[in-house]
């Protein structure tokens, strides 16, 4: 039995979806999400082995919630979409599955078929023949380049974009993502960041936006502290700062 | 005066008859043509300086020889060219002919070449004296030219008196010769005057008939091929240039075929019919005027021997980068010749026509980008909203028939409103009920993510306004405004009357308005500039937008309700 989350701003086309998924008797759906700052978390909460996603949604639509994913630990995605020329012709030239709504049945299970089937190779014989087959592409290819950095503040939903950000800390809360006065903690992981964002590692925890430097205090020890734009201070560890120098083309 | 004075006089008008026949023979030329006006242009000085030096001299040459002298009208020369040519010219003339008489001898050569400069130049001190006063209409008048010749010949009998002598040979002279040259250079004088006068008037009316009669063809041809270049517009085209040149026959073509022809021959000249006549292939092809007179190249009909058409104009059409497009053809029976009015009058029209055929094209094809604009509005609703409304029905089919009955419905409404609207104008209530049908599909695809507030009053339900002017405002609303709120969205329809005009005001509480530069105004882009381009600048649809909180979009309209 495999495992499902469905993704979709619009409740009916969520309820049909399940009531079809459920009806199959081979998915076990684990839960619904309205917009892709709920998925987020959930996605990364229940692991689902695949991911119902609509394409068109508030905010963050269905491919940039694709590039926000740790692209080590990405679920199988069927992208389910009423019209979008561009993105079907996307789906279909990196063999990619995706289903039209209202979804028919039949070519629902078919889908399914493919996913069970693909599940028992996995653990068999990793990376097979049949390259490709539906489905059998990397989401990472369509995935829309990353805009903003979702994140829960105050009571409030925040989506500061990437330009604005100083510096990501990450610490036993989660990731703080810090931008001027503005600050939230978000679902992306640090390597999903530095993979997407072109933002620096300077420390273990620190990810540093180099747009955003002021100026970098050389301390004893090999030591290292960046001021940053908006007057925050980062540190910089031994092992990062002669990287950190070789990327900004300091000698 | 004795009876051989009197046929003096008698023998000095015959020469004065061919010398005038002569004068009126040169005014039918364009030789003529600079005399008729005062100008400084030196080429018609030139022109006014060498024909009036031939009369000077001519004037000696029909002269009678008497006692070693000779009576002549010479002076009409001189002082007709410094009446018309001023100072200088008069002087050239005066001296020129004075030369020439002096080359002849006699005893009065060298009285007769004075008295030949002076009256040149008395006639040109009169020119200027009414040039300065600005009197050019007393310049070409007969008498006062007969005036001045006439004291021009007692300035010359005054000097041939001074300067010839024996002074006993000089006065038996001027006793013989001064009544008949008197009265020949006086009248001589005037009819020539007469004769450029005439010529003015001649040139005058012809101008001024040609300019009414284009100006009339102008302004009853106006904007009939605008609607096209087809068999109908050609055939009122026709008619009007038939009624308005009196030409036997008007025929307009395109490439290819007959289009109209109104006239003689209209009974076997058919429109619709091919192209036969080789003159109109030549225009076609070459892309230039084709005369066919008659004479020197041949025209007759090749449709039908008995045919009654003798000669015929083809002129090209020219559309777009001046490639022929047609020919328009002006036909005269046999026995009549083409005026070259007429035929100068043709090739306007040619032009006249070329330019409304350009313009209607371009109207045409600012009619069909409008209409595309329309479509593509229509199109723009369709795939997505369609596509999510029927997956909406599908899940609702199997909670709640009975609601999905209700779906069906208002789809069909939406649907039938979206394709229904030929006719551009549509009620308030028409366009609402457009409205309300899109929405109530969309609240049933967001469900409680999407209320919806109407504040209409029902007094204004019956205003007019451009079909498609509400509807693709309030779609923008829910697609980049409420559809894109993590938390629920609230939409809010208005209508009032501010001032004198209607206002519709669509805002939603998403605040999420970009000010355009991509394809999501496209929509509001649109009604806007139909709204502009049907009412006028000052209404049409403006944004207000406070980010994060409200977008605001306010359409004005005219104001004009039906009260029945």
């Amino acid at each position: 039995m495999l495992t499902a989350l469905i993704v979709d701003d619009e409740p009916l086309a969520r309820e049909e979806l399940r009531l079809l998924l459920q009806a199959s008797g081979c998915i076990a759906v684990l839960g619904e999400c309205a917009h892709a700052l709920e998925a987020l978390p959930a996605i990364h909460r229940l692991k689902p082995d695949i991911l119902f996603l609509d394409i068109q949604m508030p905010r963050i639509s269905g491919l940039e919630l694709v590039g926000m994913l740790d692209p080590q630990a990405l679920p199988h995605i069927v992208f389910v979409t009423a019209f979008d020329e561009y993105a079907l012709r996307a789906f279909e030239e990196h063999a990619l599955d995706y289903l039209l709504k209202p979804v028919d049945p039949a070519r629902l299970q078919r889908t399914l078929d493919r996913l069970l089937l693909l599940a028992r190779r996995e653990v068999m014989v990793p990376d097979s023949e049949g390259a490709a087959a539906p489905g059998s592409g990397d989401p990472g290819l369509v995935a829309a380049p990353l805009r903003t950095i979702p994140c829960i503040g105050h009571n409030r939903i925040l989506l500061l974009p990437l330009a604005e950000v100083e510096y990501v800390h990450s610490d036993l809360t989660g990731n703080r993502v810090v931008a001027g006065e503005r600050q939230g903690t978000t679902e992306l992981t640090l390597r999903t960041l530095e993979e997407k964002s072109g933002f620096l590692r300077c420390h273990r925890q620190y990810l540093l936006n180099p747009a955003q430097i002021r100026e970098i205090l050389l301390l004893e020890g090999g030591l290292a502290e960046v001021v940053t734009c908006g007057g925050h201070k980062v540190p910089v560890s031994r092992r990062y700062l002669r990287p950190l120098k070789d990327q900004l083309a300091i000698p | 005066m004795g009876m051989e004075q009197l046929s003096l006089v008698i023998s000095l008008f015959q020469q004065l008859c061919v010398y005038l026949v002569i004068a009126w023979l040169l005014s039918k030329t364009p030789l003529f043509m600079p005399l008729t006006q005062v100008t400084l242009s030196l080429p018609h000085k030139l022109v006014c300086y060498l024909i009036f030096s031939t009369f000077c001299i001519l004037g000696t040459y029909f002269g009678l020889r008497i006692e070693n002298s000779i009576a002549n009208t010479r002076a009409i020369g001189a002082v007709l060219g410094g009446i018309v040519g001023g100072p200088a010219v008069g002087l050239l003339v005066g001296l020129t002919g004075g030369l020439h008489r002096y080359s002849l001898g006699g005893f009065t050569a060298l009285a007769c070449m004075f008295s030949t400069v002076a009256e040149g130049l008395l006639g040109g001190l009169v020119h200027r004296h009414f040039v300065a006063r600005r009197r050019l209409d007393r310049l070409f008048n007969p008498w006062m030219v007969a005036a001045v010749a006439f004291v021009a010949e007692l300035l010359q009998m005054s000097i041939i008196l001074l300067v010839a002598r024996p002074l006993a040979d000089a006065w038996h002279l001027v006793q013989n010769i001064a009544a008949p040259m008197l009265v020949a250079n006086t009248l001589g004088a005037a009819m020539f005057m007469g004769m450029i006068l005439d010529r003015r008037a001649m040139l005058e009316k012809y101008s001024v008939a040609f300019s009414a009669r284009a100006l009339k063809i102008a302004e009853r041809a106006m904007g009939v091929l605008d609607q096209g270049f087809t068999q109908q517009t050609c055939g009122q085209m026709a008619r009007i240039l038939y009624e308005e040149t009196g030409v036997g026959a008007v025929a307009i073509t395109d490439c290819h075929q007959l289009l109209a022809f109104i006239g003689i021959g209209e009974d076997h000249h058919l429109p619709g019919t091919p192209i036969t006549s080789p003159h109109t292939f030549a225009a076609i092809s070459r892309n230039e005027v084709v005369y066919a007179d008659g004479n020197l190249i041949p025209y007759s009909c090749t449709l039908h021997p008995g045919c009654k058409l003798g000669s015929s104009l083809v002129i090209p059409l020219r559309g777009e980068e001046g490639q022929v497009v047609g020919t328009i053809k002006l036909y005269e029976p046999k026995r009549k010749l083409f005026s070259s009015m007429n035929r100068t009058l043709g090739e306007g029209i040619a032009r006249l026509l070329s330019g409304q055929i350009l313009s209607g094209k371009y109207n045409e094809q600012k009619r069909l980008l409008a209409q595309g604009e329309i479509k593509l509005l229509q199109a723009q609703i369709n795939p997505h909203f369609l596509f999510n409304a029927l997956n909406t029905l599908s899940a609702v089919i199997r909670r709640d028939p009975e609601q999905a009955r209700t779906l069906v419905q208002h789809l069909s409404t939406f649907f039938r409103k979206n394709l229904k609207r030929q006719s551009d104008e549509v009620s308030l209530r028409d366009e609402l009920e457009h409205v309300q049908a899109y929405l109530q599909i969309e609240q049933a695809r967001f469900a409680d993510h999407l209320s919806v507030q109407w504040q209409i009053p029902e007094a204004l339900l019956e205003c007019r306004l451009l079909a498609f002017s509400l509807q693709p405002v309030v779609e923008n609303a829910i697609k980049h405004g409420i559809s894109q709120m993590l938390e629920p969205g609230c939409l809010t329809l208005a209508a009032e009357v501010r001032e004198d005009y209607l206002q519709l005001v669509v805002s939603d509480n998403a605040g999420l308005y970009q000010p355009p530069a991509d394809k999501c105004g496209l929509g509001m882009n649109i009604v806007d500039r139909r709204i502009k381009a049907r009412y006028g600048e000052q209404y049409g649809v403006r944004v207000e937008c406070e980010p994060g909180l409200l977008t605001r979009v306010i359409i004005s309209l005219p104001l004009t309700e039906v009260l029945c």
